[in-house]
C-alpha cells in the first residue's frame, strides 16, 4: 500500500512538473479591447509619444510597448516568430530584406492600397528600402542623417578660417595637415580627420559621391572593384601615407563615448557625424564652439549623405494585423512626429518629409537644415540587402588590409567582392527554393 | 559475474530508479539528444531558423574545407592561442602550486589571494582588460613607459592580439587548477623525497624525479582539459576585438558564433560545430596515446 502511494504521489508531482510547462499567459482582463504587442528595440526609459498619444485617442486599442535590448532582439524576434507567438509589431533598424527575405514579415500592399495610404511623405531613401522584390513590408519610422562637423576653436588655433570649412575632400586632406599637433615625444595630440573613425565611413560617401553602383539592378551581382569605390579606397590610403598607422590607431584608442568622443573631446576637429551629436555636445561640452556643414564633395560632384531607418512592421503570424496597421499609419503622422521630435529634442529624425521640413522641427536645432537637406540626398548603407552583414564585415576587412598596406585597393576590394558574391549566389539559391517550396501569402 | 535475482524489491527499486531518473532524461532528450541530432541533419542542409531547410549533402562541410578562407584563418588562430596558452596554464599553476605549497608562514592568506582573480567571469575579465590594454591609458603601457620601454599595441595590432589575449589568461593561474596540483602535491608520500635526500640530491632532483612524475596524471589531465578550453575560446574575443584587427583573433567558435547569430547560417554554423568536435577528439585522442610514455599512476608500471 505504501508503495502504491509512493508511485502516485511521485507520478502527481511530475504531472504537476509538466503542467507548468503548459501554463498559458496570464490573461489579460475580458473588456473587449484589442491588445498590441509592441517589440522595440530600444533603451527609452518612458513610452513614446506615439505609443501614449495612440492608446490616449484609441479607445479599443491599447498598444503595450516592450522594450528589446539591442544585442538580443533579432534572436527573440525569431524565435517568437518560430513558436508562432509573435509580437504584433516590431520596431527595427537592420534591413527590411533581411527580414522579408526569411519570410518573418507580413506583406503591407494590400492594406496600403486598400487605404489609398500615400507613400510620398518619406524621404525616397527611406522608402526604397522598406521593398523586398515586388512587396512593401515596412513603414519607416525615424531616420538619422549625417553631416559635417567642424571645431571653430581649433580652426582659429590652426590659423584657418573658422567660417569656411573645407568643401572638396582635397580641402580635408590640407585642412587636416594644419591641424595635427603632437606631444614631445611625438605622440598625436590633435588630429584633424581620421577617416576611418566614426560610425559611418567616409570611403562609401565617397564612393556614393562618384556614382558607385555596387549592386546590380537586379540585386544579383555585386561590383566592388568599380572606378569609384577604388578612387575611395585611393583617397584613404593617401591620407594614410602621411601617418604611421601605428601612431593613429595609438590615437584612436583613447576614446570612447560621451566626452571622451574624439570630437566632444576637441581631439579631432572634423567628423563626419549624425543629428543626434549637436545635443550629445550640448550634454557633454557645451563650450564646444562648432559648425555643421555639408558633406565635403569631390570637385564638380554633389554632395551624398548616409541614412538609416527605424522601422515598423508586422511580424508573420502575428494575431491583430488590422489594428497593428491602425497603429503604424498613426505613429508616421506629421503631428505625431513633430510632437515626438520636440518631446525627445530630435534625437531620431522623423521619417517624414512634411515633418522634417516644418519649420518647428527646423527651429528645434540650428543645424536641422543641414541634416534634413542632406536628407534628400542621402543613400542607405544597405547596400546589399540580403547579405548585409557579409557586406559590411568585408567592406570593413578591405579598408582594414588597405590601411595596414598589405593589399591594394583593387585586390583588397576583389577579395572582398568575391566572398560577398559567394555568399549571395547561395542565399538567392536558398531564397528561390524556399519560394519554390511554400507558397507565400 | 554477479547475477541480480530478479525479485519483487528488485523490481520496485528498479520502477523507482527510472522514475527518478525520467526528469534527467527526458530534459536530455529534449534539449541535449535532439538538438544534437538535428545539427548533423543541418549542417548538411541551407538553414536559417525562419524557413525549411535545404538539403545540400556534404555542401557546407566542402566549402569549408575548400573554399573558406576564414575557416582556415580561424583554425590557425585558434592552434597558435591553444600552443601558447597551455604549456603557460599548466606551468604556470604548477609552479604557483610549488610555491604554495611550503610551509612558510601566511601561506594561506597567499593561497586566498592567488585564488581571488580566478572567481571573476569572462566578461568582466574581458572589460577589465581592454582597459590594462588600452595602449594610450592603460596600466601595462603607463607603467612601460615609466621604465622607460615603449610598449605595443596589444590588441590593436595583429602580431600581439592573441600573445596578449595568453596573457590574460595568467590572470587565472591561481584557479582551480592550482588546487588541484596543491591536492596533489600534497598526496605525494614524504618518504620518497627523503630517499632523494638520502641519495644527496638537491630541489631540482626532487622535482623532476619525484614531483612531476607523481602529478604526471594531473598534468595529464589538465592538458587535455585546458586544450578543449582553448580551443573553445570565445569571450575574450566577442567582448574585446570582434575578431580584429586583421582577423587576427577570429577563433573558431568566435567565427562559429557569427555564422550562427549574425548571418542566421544554422546548417554552416553546425557544420563547424561537428568539425570542431572531430578535432577535439582527434587531438584528445593523439593525448591519450602519447600519455602512455610519460603518464606514471600509482605504483603501476606499464
Amino acid at each position: 500500500m505504501k508503495q502504491i502511494i509512493k508511485i502516485v504521489l511521485s507520478l502527481a508531482v511530475l504531472i504537476a512538473m509538466g503542467l507548468f510547462l503548459f501554463m498559458p499567459d496570464s490573461k489579460p482582463p475580458n473588456d473587449g479591447k484589442i491588445r498590441l504587442k509592441y517589440w522595440m528595440v530600444s533603451a527609452m526609459k518612458e513610452q513614446p509619444f506615439h505609443v501614449t498619444e495612440f492608446n490616449r485617442t484609441h479607445e479599443n486599442i491599447i498598444v503595450e510597448p516592450t522594450p528589446l535590448p539591442w544585442n538580443e532582439h533579432e534572436k527573440k524576434i525569431l524565435t517568437s516568430i518560430l513558436s508562432e507567438n509573435p509580437p504584433d509589431l516590431v520596431f527595427l533598424v537592420t534591413p527590411v530584406a533581411k527580414w522579408a527575405t526569411r519570410l518573418a514579415l507580413t506583406p503591407l500592399d494590400d492594406l496600403i492600397k486598400r487605404d489609398s495610404f500615400d507613400s510620398t511623405i518619406f524621404f525616397s531613401a527611406l522608402w526604397s528600402e522598406m521593398r523586398f522584390k515586388d512587396n512593401i513590408y515596412a513603414l519607416p519610422l525615424y531616420s538619422n542623417s549625417y553631416a559635417f562637423f567642424f571645431n571653430k576653436k581649433l580652426f582659429r588655433e590652426a590659423g584657418l578660417d573658422p567660417e569656411n570649412p573645407p568643401k572638396t575632400w582635397d580641402d580635408v586632406l590640407e585642412y587636416s595637415s594644419w591641424l595635427i599637433k603632437k606631444d614631445e615625444k611625438g605622440n598625436f595630440k590633435q588630429m584633424g580627420f581620421i577617416p576611418t573613425y566614426g560610425n559611418v565611413q567616409t570611403s562609401i560617401i565617397m564612393a556614393w559621391e562618384l556614382g558607385a553602383q555596387i549592386l546590380s539592378i537586379d540585386g544579383a551581382k555585386v561590383n566592388l572593384t568599380n572606378q569609384p569605390t577604388i578612387e575611395a579606397f585611393n583617397w584613404t590610403v593617401n591620407f594614410y601615407s602621411q601617418f604611421n598607422i601605428k601612431d593613429v590607431s595609438t590615437f584612436i584608442a583613447g576614446f570612447g563615448f560621451a566626452e571622451q568622443h574624439g570630437f566632444i573631446s576637441e581631439k579631432i576637429a572634423m567628423m563626419v557625424l549624425d543629428n543626434s551629436f549637436p545635443d550629445q555636445i550640448k550634454l557633454y561640452n557645451k563650450n564646444l564652439d562648432y559648425g555643421v556643414a555639408e558633406i565635403p564633395t569631390f570637385k564638380g560632384y554633389a554632395p551624398v549623405s548616409s541614412t538609416g531607418s527605424w522601422w515598423l512592421a508586422i511580424p508573420r503570424g502575428a494575431k491583430n494585423k488590422e489594428a497593428a496597421w491602425e497603429f503604424m499609419k498613426f505613429a508616421v503622422q506629421k503631428n505625431i512626429q513633430l510632437t515626438e521630435a520636440e518631446r525627445q529634442k530630435a534625437l531620431l529624425f522623423p521619417s517624414n518629409k512634411l515633418t522634417a521640413n516644418n519649420p518647428a522641427f527646423l527651429s528645434l536645432n540650428e543645424s536641422n537644415k543641414i541634416f534634413v537637406d542632406l536628407l534628400e540626398h542621402s543613400k542607405t548603407p544597405t547596400v546589399v540587402p540580403l547579405v548585409h552583414d557579409v557586406f559590411w564585415r568585408e567592406y570593413m576587412g578591405a579598408q582594414e588590409r588597405v590601411v595596414h598596406k598589405i593589399q591594394s585597393p583593387f585586390d583588397a576590394l576583389k577579395q572582398a567582392e568575391k566572398t560577398i558574391q559567394i555568399h549571395l549566389d547561395e542565399t538567392i539559391e536558398y531564397d528561390n527554393y524556399v519560394r519554390s517550396q511554400v507558397s507565400i501569402k | 559475474m554477479i547475477h541480480f535475482k530478479i525479485n519483487k524489491f528488485n523490481k520496485q527499486q528498479a520502477v523507482f530508479g527510472i522514475l527518478f531518473m525520467m526528469p534527467w532524461f527526458i530534459g536530455f532528450i529534449i534539449f541535449g539528444l535532439y538538438p544534437m541530432i538535428m545539427s548533423i541533419y543541418y549542417s548538411l542542409c541551407r538553414y536559417d531558423v525562419l524557413r525549411i531547410p535545404q538539403f545540400i549533402g556534404f555542401g557546407n562541410y566542402e566549402k569549408l574545407i575548400f573554399e573558406d578562407p576564414y575557416f582556415w584563418i580561424s583554425i590557425s588562430n585558434t592552434l597558435v592561442y591553444t600552443v601558447l596558452r597551455v604549456p603557460l596554464c599548466i606551468i604556470g599553476s604548477l609552479l604557483l602550486a610549488v610555491l604554495v605549497n611550503n610551509a612558510v608562514r601566511g601561506v594561506k592568506f597567499f593561497r586566498t589571494i592567488y585564488f581571488i582573480p580566478s572567481i571573476v567571469t569572462g566578461v568582466v575579465l574581458s572589460v577589465v582588460w581592454l582597459w590594462m590594454f588600452n595602449p594610450q591609458f592603460g596600466l601595462i603601457n603607463s607603467f612601460l613607459a615609466y621604465m622607460g620601454i615603449p610598449g605595443p599595441l596589444w590588441l590593436l595590432d595583429p602580431n600581439w592580439s592573441k600573445p596578449s589575449m595568453v596573457l590574460m589568461s595568467v590572470w587565472s593561474i591561481g584557479g582551480g587548477r592550482m588546487l588541484v596540483f596543491l591536492a596533489a602535491l600534497q598526496g605525494v608520500p614524504k618518504h620518497l623525497f627523503e630517499a632523494v635526500d638520502i641519495d644527496g640530491g638537491g630541489w631540482w632532483a626532487k622535482f623532476k624525479n619525484i614531483t612531476i612524475p607523481m602529478l604526471s596524471p594531473v598534468i595529464f589531465l589538465w592538458s587535455v582539459l585546458e586544450i578543449i578550453f582553448s580551443l573553445q575560446v570565445f569571450v575574450e574575443a566577442y567582448i574585446m576585438t570582434q575578431g580584429g584587427p586583421l582577423n587576427s583573433t577570429m577563433f573558431y567558435n568566435l567565427y562559429l558564433y557569427n555564422k550562427a547569430f549574425n548571418d542566421f547560417e544554422m546548417g554552416y554554423a553546425s557544420a563547424l560545430a561537428w568539425l570542431l568536435l572531430v578535432i577535439s577528439l582527434i587531438i584528445t585522442v593523439i593525448q591519450f596515446r602519447l600519455s602512455k610514455r610519460w603518464v606514471h599512476y600509482d605504483g603501476v608500471t606499464k
